[in-house]
């Protein structure tokens, strides 16, 4: 006489099912996050955006003289936003697109062999407008296949005040 | 002589399948599931960009050794669950650089003024700069140079 064994599987699927609740409800979507690698070394004197002889720039124990520093000045606006840009001893007109359009210029001349830049933030500056800065620079060093060099440093009282 | 007019049937849905599908969806929440959320603190609303890196492991520049540093709208560090405003920031940062130096003593690596420590920097995008900047450099007197300045993608 044949006997069928049948295996209830309605208690396997009741733990199942509180299984897939503790998981539903520990689950948080993460937002994708990127981000910017750098090394951050302290601040180095600009030097003068003219082209110079290694041996006549200002001696730093911190960067080579080698290396040359594209200094640029971020100056906050209303309510923390960006306002005046100033690349070497220019004022950009022009918002974000003509800063990578001058980038562009800088990064790119062979007679001006910029290789890193120093930004000097407005201390009022909200960090949102400081990142889409970092955002111009990282595309500009990309697109002249260098890599992005930065270092950062807040403007005194003195500089914002000679507005 | 009468025939029975009700004959009993019954309906025995097949859980087999169900149970199957089940299975499929616990296995999908078990591999995306993630418990190391600490560090990536939801109120610090990150700023966006469009050239940064995705975050990846093992990442060139990032070592393994990080320190996540959660800095909200009004300048202060989030860490280890506590709200420290930016005095007690820190003195916070001198001290996980000290825990690093010690950590590094103890696994017997040659003492260096620079840590090999990945600062993950996740600010809030309305934090004005001198709060961010005062944390950097407290991070950079401390021996830390690599830093990994979070953001949303676009």
């Amino acid at each position: 006489m044949e006997q069928s064994l049948e295996i209830p599987i309605t208690p396997m699927l009741d733990m199942a099912f509180q299984l897939l609740t503790f998981f539903i409800l520990t689950y948080h979507p993460m937002p994708s996050e990127v981000q910017f690698v750098m090394n951050l070394m302290p601040a180095a004197p600009a030097t003068d955006i003219k082209a110079q002889q290694p041996e006549a720039a200002e001696a730093n124990p911190d960067v080579p003289a080698s290396l040359k520093t594209l200094p640029t000045t971020l100056r906050a606006g209303e309510g923390g936003t960006l306002g005046r840009i100033t690349l070497g001893e220019n004022e950009i007109q022009g918002g974000l697109e003509a800063l990578k359009r001058e980038l562009d210029v800088y990064l790119t001349d062979p007679t001006l062999p910029f290789e890193q830049t120093l930004i000097k933030v407005d201390p009022d500056l909200k960090y949102d407008a400081l990142m889409r800065v970092i955002d111009i620079f990282s595309k500009a060093f990309s697109d002249a296949k260098k890599e992005p060099k930065l270092a950062f440093a807040e403007l005194s009282a003195e500089e914002k005040a000679a507005q | 002589m009468s025939a029975s007019l009700s004959s009993e049937t019954k309906a025995e849905p097949n859980l087999t399948p169900l149970l199957d599908v089940v299975f499929q969806l616990i296995t999908f929440f078990m591999l995306v599931i993630n418990f190391s959320n600490e560090n990536y603190d939801q109120r610090v609303r990150l700023p966006i960009a469009g050239s940064a890196q995705p975050t990846e492991e093992g990442q060139k520049g990032v070592s393994e050794d990080r320190l996540v540093l959660n800095i909200s709208k009004q300048g202060h560090l989030l860490i280890n669950g506590q709200d420290l405003p930016p005095h007690q920031a820190l003195e916070e940062v001198r001290h996980q650089a000290t825990l690093v130096r010690r950590n590094l003593d103890a696994a017997g690596v040659k003492k260096s003024n620079d840590l090999p420590t990945t600062i993950i920097l996740r600010a809030d995008r309305d934090t004005e700069f001198s709060n961010l900047y005062s944390l950097i450099t407290q991070c950079q007197a401390s021996g830390f140079r690599k830093f990994a300045l979070k953001a949303m993608s676009e």
